[in-house]
């Protein structure tokens, strides 16, 4: 098993795809930092002039108490999040379209040893790409912030924690795409499109038309950015004072976690994915005909 | 784990390809010691039987076994057996060292076996050029590399010789045959019997993927009977003076010579100078291998000639 954990270590080093994926996350990631940052501060002077003397009264904070800066946060990991997604996605996917999935099978004990190998390999590839992630968020926000917004350092912990595991399921997740649509192209683009777009295109319609979100929280994109949304309600909400029912709402949709259910919870539900897409890969993968 | 014989084993193995038969029943086995070569015209399921040998395909029935092993029970098949297949594929931006090391990984070889087998394909200059900038020929030789890094005992190639350059191909039959010798199994496939007449010990002939010839190459030669083509003088009278001499299976050809098998040239000229008979012209015919293996392998997609052209119904 050692040698095929390796071999695929190698696969991901020996092209420049990691590093070529890396780019854009770390971009995204740093301007989605340096944006909340600006954003949570252009909100807080906004809500510290007379009009929201009502809000923080109800609230039992004053607004620059506020770390709005939190929900960017949040964001920016949920966006930078698709490209680990798209790393996972070329894992088998690649293999298939440049037809180098006949020698990985030819040099493995089974198509199981590899699946596995390729799944350790990727979990730590996750990691890194969860951690540059956290790094570069939080390098936006720290240059952007006041130091009131930023959370404390077990604020920083759980952040990291859940990007990284965020990072982890879904490049696994790509994975088992990524066996169930061999094309490099088509699962990339089905995969960006259902993240980016479509799913918050449900989320909209269920908005207008009034119905209750919450079946948002159990669909693949509700549930990993309920990690992530969820952990930056709870963080904001425990320097917030006492907040009314209707203003969590409101606060889970900033955060990006509309509808989702508390964050480990939802982590649980988009693991869930992650065994449904992976197992059918896998499954699919451990049967096919390379011919 | 296998029992080291080096010996590959088809039995009954027939694969379905939804309503296609891409292999029926197909049965031989390959002797380690020679090379075997595995013929057929194109689309008779040679890459099939192979990929199905080397667990890629799974077989609607019947078995394929390596060392008395099916491919997922040999452990370790990169350190039993290498193989080059068509459409087996590089990732362009890797080099040709990086392509090897991932694999010498994978096998659980040391990482100086991937230049050992560089330079035994002759690539060693080219060791840090991404593959994606080599020739046919070169990724060719690089996949004749990969089969190599385990220091297999069998080896199954698919077409080889498909984008080899003449020196690559005499370099290959050359490396076949000493490998062979040195107790191994080599089993090469080919459309062409030409390709390979000089590089294999054995046959197996498959077309419509059924066997049609199984043995040695040799065997196959003697099936074919010789004959001596002559154009006498006189056809009339040498066919009957030989009629006489008890050779009986005498054909005349259309270009008026005749061919006479059973016996050899001496005995035609002999025989003519004793009946009084001139002789302008006389050959024996070469043994052709070809046409035997055309015979054996022709009707599976037998084409016919274009129909006469045919002015039809006018503008009506």
């Amino acid at each position: 098993m050692g040698n095929l954990v390796q071999a695929e270590l190698r696969k991901t080093t020996t092209t420049g795809l990691w590093w070529g994926l890396l780019i854009p996350t770390v971009l995204v990631a740093l301007g989605g930092g340096l944006l909340s940052g600006l954003i949570g501060r252009a909100f807080v002077d906004l809500t510290s002039s007379a009009d929201a003397e009502q809000l923080s009264e109800m609230l039992g904070v004053t607004p620059d108490q506020w770390k709005f800066s939190l929900f960017g946060i949040a964001r920016s990991i949920n966006l930078a999040t698709v490209f680990p997604l798209i790393f996972g996605a070329l894992a088998v996917s690649g293999e298939i379209g440049r037809r180098t999935i006949t020698t990985t099978f030819l040099t493995a004990p089974s198509r199981m040893h590899t699946m596995l190998a390729k799944m350790l390999v990727y979990a730590l590839w996750g990691a890194i790409y969860g951690l540059a992630i956290m790094g570069f968020v939080a390098l936006g926000v720290v240059l952007t912030s006041s130091s009131g917004q930023l959370p404390d350092s077990g604020g920083w912990a759980m952040l990291t924690l859940v990007c990284v595991v965020s990072s982890i399921l879904m490049t696994m997740f790509g994975i088992g795409l990524g066996a169930l649509i061999p094309n490099t192209a088509g699962v990339v683009v089905l995969l960006t499109m259902y993240f980016v777009v479509i799913e918050n295109a449900v989320l909209l319609g269920l908005r207008i038309a009034g119905t209750p979100e919450t079946v948002v929280g159990f669909l693949p994109n509700g549930s990993v950015n309920g990690l992530t949304g969820s952990v930056v309600v709870d963080l904001f909400l425990s320097k917030a004072g006492v907040v009314p029912e209707e203003a969590i709402t409101f606060l889970r949709m900033f955060a990006g976690a509309g509808g989702a259910q508390s964050w480990w919870l939802s982590g649980l539900i988009f693991l869930g994915w992650v065994a449904v897409a992976f197992g059918g890969g896998w499954a699919l993968t451990a049967r096919k005909d390379i011919t | 784990m296998h029992d080291g014989s080096g010996l590959i084993a088809v039995q009954n193995l027939t694969k379905q390809f939804g309503s296609v038969t891409a292999v029926q029943n197909l049965s031989f086995t390959v002797s380690p010691g020679s090379v075997t070569g595995f013929l057929g015209p194109n689309g008779a399921g040679k890459t099939t039987t192979l990929r199905m040998l080397l667990g890629l395909v799974t077989p609607t029935s019947g078995t394929a076994t390596i060392n008395g092993r099916q491919f997922h029970q040999l452990g370790q098949p990169g350190r039993v057996v290498g193989a080059v297949l068509e459409a087996q594929g590089f990732h362009p931006r890797r080099t040709a060292r990086n392509h090897l090391r991932v694999y010498a990984a994978a096998i659980g070889v040391p990482d100086t076996q991937a230049d050992q087998v560089l330079s035994l394909v002759g690539l060693a200059t080219a060791a840090d050029r991404a593959v994606g900038g080599f020739s046919l020929g070169m990724k060719q030789r690089l996949a004749v590399a990969t089969a190599l890094l385990g220091d297999p005992q069998v080896l199954v190639l698919d077409e080889p010789a498909n984008g080899l350059d003449p020196e690559g191909i005499a370099w290959l039959r050359t490396f076949l045959q000493s490998y062979a010798r040195m107790g191994r199994t080599v089993l090469i496939s080919s459309h062409l019997l030409a390709e390979v007449e000089q590089t294999v010990d054995q046959v197996v002939i498959i077309s419509r993927g059924q066997t049609m010839y199984y043995g040695p190459l040799e065997h196959l030669r003697q099936q074919q009977q010789r004959r001596v083509l002559v154009q006498p003088s006189d056809v009339g009278a040498l066919a009957t003076a030989l009629r006489e001499g008890g050779v009986l299976t005498i054909e005349q050809l259309v270009d008026g010579r005749l061919a006479v098998s059973g016996v050899d040239s001496k005995h035609v000229a002999d025989v003519a100078l004793r009946a009084g008979v001139s002789v302008y012209g006389i050959q024996e015919e070469q043994v052709d291998l070809e046409r035997i293996f055309f015979q054996l392998t022709s009707g599976q997609y037998a084409g016919q000639a274009p129909a006469p052209y045919q002015q039809q119904g006018g503008w009506a």
